[in-house]
């Protein structure tokens, strides 16, 4: 289990998160919601330890990430937000050379990657340069390093960015798949009507805060809202949506 | 004048106003330099050290030659001037290299400015418009004070008009023609590649010529003889040479052009003119049908085209991470423009010195007897080489993708810090040690030089130690780019000890081999530094954290407007 206690992230004084406590269990999806600039990514880059905690505590089946971060990297894999790869790796170079990192015998990684890169649908440009990647293919290469050496915590920060929709709900079933499999699985998402369709239970932050952790179903029982996306823009969405498009609309066409 | 300027600058269009301004920030190769460079203020310091080598210039001539009598001057003046326009020549290849390809449109210009209503023609003149306003300023700052006292100490003494503004004029027609010539020749260069290969073995061409043009100019200017007096010009076994040096042949012009050069050698300066006639068309017919052609190249490019005959190469070489951190750092440094560029700088002078000795021993013909030649040669070879390719290690291939090194560090920082000792080792020792014994066949006796190749070894070893102290990095990953430490002053600094410890090595080595017990004890004390080094650096990297100086978020997420509290920053560096 991934539990998150009294978490804070302050830059220079301000709280970028402050004093978030959840847990993902494993074998269920947790959707981490929030508008942008809500502390997702911050909190999210505090579990992978790319980033300090500030305040608080992050615990891992138990034991705080920060006892023996290599045993705990060892067991995480990470989707980023952003596609950040060695442009002038090809793919297959790239897949390797995380597997060497994570120290993957080289037979059993060369099968993996082979595996991973035909059912993603790029082993054709598997030697080519990821510079020349589209960002589809380019997430598909950070799902596929994520993945390959068998992940107990899986920590998906947009993982659906730039997919096609055959990729997506390929995906999407993936991550259902390894949530079955006894996986903890963290996803982070813009996109509520696959976390409504993936996720058991939500924990959602606004302004750094968090505003609601619970399962969707009681969400939707207690807030007396049909879908998710209700139960969002009540919590964390604060403007006026339609009239802000109608003002959008007038601006550029005065 | 000012406002004559300004004035002049409001009737352009607006869009080639832009244009221009954009491009003029862009000419310099931001792969060949740092994506994250500051590029004003690389110029500025490029300025700054233009000038600086001016004035030295200017010192050299009026100190020097202002004092002689004109005959003398004459005499002795022709080294000088060949070796003022062999740098001129120098500083515009240097900027040819580092601004390669700036003037051809490239795929990021069709990408954003075909969506504008902008002309293929504003591109064009905005592009050389920005080029050539930098290649000015190089001229001009170069030349800011040599440009004036190299004329006045030569012209003077003829009289004001015919002998100073004569050759004041001869002076910058040379400067100009010489600096058109070698930037016009790179551009017809690239500009028939460009047209007659399919783009994407263009850009494959396009870099390695970059790298080749940038060693063959460096090779061109160390290496090409000189000629210190009128009567050797006019020497009959020195007409190869002044046939094949284009600095020869401005020489020449400049001398035409002030009336005194010997009918004899009129061919020479004719070279110039037929040079820069030839070069010039080139460079603007290249550059012309690239702009009517190669755009509709680029914008039908494919994104990405199926690789199916590429091989995937990854060898164990000795163990998962040091196969890695190697694979990683010859990657990177075979792809990478910027690194290849900066590398190529210091290779450049191992292959002249290299090539020098080559020369000297196939001028002997026979096996010469051993001395301290090669040592010299062989320990500068070394010590380049390994300064060359620490410093690329400390150029970032792309820090926003460190974070996988981070999420994925499984083993101790100690491994990583040994893996990065052995590539460089890999890299930069073994092959100028190759090399260092293949030249080592020319010299007698071979015990000597056998001797003398084990020393090098340790010295390399030890250069390789005393260069990462402290490198808690993985090759490739951490930044430290120009302007963001006190990187320069530690760069020249170790530059200089390198030098002068591999010299003192010599004035050490040269009696040890011929003095058996001599030869012990420095071996026994080059050992014990190296293995005290190795030591030294095994133990830091120990108990050390791998770094990733990335710019910490604290700065980023206020805009700098809040200093970083100490502790976030002690964190972020831990």
């Amino acid at each position: 289990m991934l539990e998150l206690r009294r978490v804070s992230k302050h830059y220079s004084g301000i709280a970028v998160v402050d004093d978030v406590s959840f847990s993902a269990r494993p074998g269920e999806v947790t959707g981490y919601l929030g508008p942008n600039g809500s502390g997702k990514s911050t909190t999210i880059k505090m579990i992978t330890g790319l980033i300090e905690i500030t305040l608080g505590h992050i615990l891992f089946e138990g034991k705080s990430i920060s006892d023996d971060p290599i045993a705990y990297r060892r067991r995480m894999g990470y989707v980023p937000e952003e596609p950040y790869l060695y442009n002038h790796l090809s793919g297959v170079e790239y897949l390797t050379m995380v597997a060497q990192l994570r120290n993957m015998p080289a037979r059993i990684a060369t099968t993996r990657i082979d595996g991973l890169l035909r059912l993603l649908a790029l082993y054709d440009d598997r030697h080519a340069s990821i510079a020349g990647y589209s960002k589809g293919m380019r997430q598909k290469i950070l799902i596929a390093a994520a993945l390959m050496h068998d992940p107990q915590l899986v920590l998906l920060d947009e993982p659906f960015s730039g997919l096609d929709v055959g990729s997506a709900l390929m995906l999407r079933s993936l991550i259902q798949a390894l949530a079955q499999r006894g996986k903890v699985v963290l996803f982070s998402s813009h996109e509520l009507d696959t976390v409504e369709r993936i996720c058991s239970r939500v924990v959602i932050l606004h302004r750094g805060k968090l505003v609601a952790d619970d399962t969707i179903v009681r969400l939707r029982s207690l807030m007396e809202l049909p879908t998710l996306e209700g139960i969002f823009s009540q919590l964390a969405v604060e403007q006026d949506t339609d009239s802000m498009a109608r003002q959008i609309a007038d601006l550029i066409h005065a | 004048m000012r406002r004559l300027a300004s004035y002049l600058l409001s009737r352009l269009p607006l869009e080639y106003r832009v244009l221009c301004r954009q491009f003029l920030m862009r000419v310099v190769d931001l792969e060949a330099l740092s994506i994250e460079a500051d590029i004003p203020q690389f110029l500025g310091q490029f300025a700054g050290v233009a000038i600086m080598l001016s004035f030295v210039h200017s010192v050299i001539a009026w100190a020097y030659f202002a004092p002689m009598s004109p005959t003398d001057r004459f005499a002795f003046a022709c080294h000088f001037e060949q070796y003022l326009i062999a740098t001129m020549m120098l500083a515009v290849g240097v900027f040819v290299v580092i601004s390669w390809d700036a003037v051809f449109p490239d795929r990021r210009d069709m990408m954003v400015l075909s969506p504008l209503p902008v002309s293929s023609r504003t591109i064009l003149f905005s592009k050389l418009a920005a080029s050539g306003g930098i290649l000015g300023l190089e001229i001009l700052t170069l030349n800011a004070l040599s440009g004036l006292v190299w004329p006045f100490v030569l012209g003077v003494p003829a009289g004001w008009v015919e002998g100073f503004l004569r050759t004041l004029a001869a002076w910058w027609l040379t400067l100009i023609t010489a600096s058109l010539f070698m930037f016009s020749s790179a551009l017809a260069i690239q500009g028939f590649g460009a047209l007659l290969l399919p783009r994407r073995l263009y850009m494959r061409f396009s870099a390695l010529v970059q790298v080749a043009a940038f060693a063959a100019i460096l090779s061109v200017y160390f290496l090409q003889g000189t000629l210190t007096s009128p009567a050797a010009l006019a020497d009959a076994q020195n007409q190869r040479l002044l046939a094949s040096s284009p600095s020869f042949w401005f020489f020449a012009l400049f001398n035409q052009v002030r009336g005194v050069l010997p009918p004899e050698l009129a061919w020479v300066a004719r070279r110039a003119w037929v040079a820069l006639g030839l070069s010039l068309s080139g460079g603007l017919i290249s550059l012309l049908l690239c702009y009517l052609r190669a755009m509709k190249k680029i914008a039908e490019e494919p994104d990405l085209l199926p690789a199916k005959s590429g091989s995937h190469w990854a060898p164990s070489l000795g163990g998962r991470l040091q196969s890695m951190v190697t694979l990683f750092s010859l990657r990177t440094l075979l792809r990478s423009r910027h690194h290849r560029v900066i590398l190529a700088f210091y290779l450049s002078i191992v292959f002249a010195l290299a090539l020098s000795a080559t020369r000297h021993a196939i001028a002997a013909g026979h096996p010469r007897a051993f001395s301290n030649e090669l040592p010299y040669v062989t320990n500068l070879m070394m010590v380049l080489s390994v300064i060359g390719f620490r410093k690329v290690y400390s150029v970032p291939i792309s820090l926003t993708a460190n974070w996988v090194l981070r999420t994925t560090q499984l083993n101790p920082s100690v491994e990583f810090v040994a893996a990065a000792r052995n590539t460089l080792l890999l890299f930069a020792v073994v092959p100028v040690w190759i090399v260092s014994a293949a030249l080592g066949l020319s010299f007698r006796p071979l015990s000597m030089v056998a001797g003398h190749l084990v020393m090098l070894a340790l010295i390399g070893v030890i250069l390789v130690d005393l260069s990462l102290i402290r490198f808690h990095k993985v090759p490739f990953t951490c930044s430290l780019l120009p302007g963001s430490t006190n990187f320069q002053l530690v760069f020249w600094a170790g530059l200089a000890g390198y030098v002068l410890l591999a010299l003192f090595e010599i004035s050490c080595e040269m009696p040890a081999l011929r003095n058996p017990h001599l030869y012990a004890w420095l071996l026994g004390t080059l050992t014990v530094m190296a293995a005290g080094l190795w030591a030294f650096n095994r133990h830091e990297a120990k108990s050390a954290v791998l770094y990733f100086e990335e710019t910490p978020d604290e700065v980023l997420t206020t805009l700098h407007l809040l200093m970083p509290p100490p502790a976030a920053v002690a964190s972020n560096r831990r």
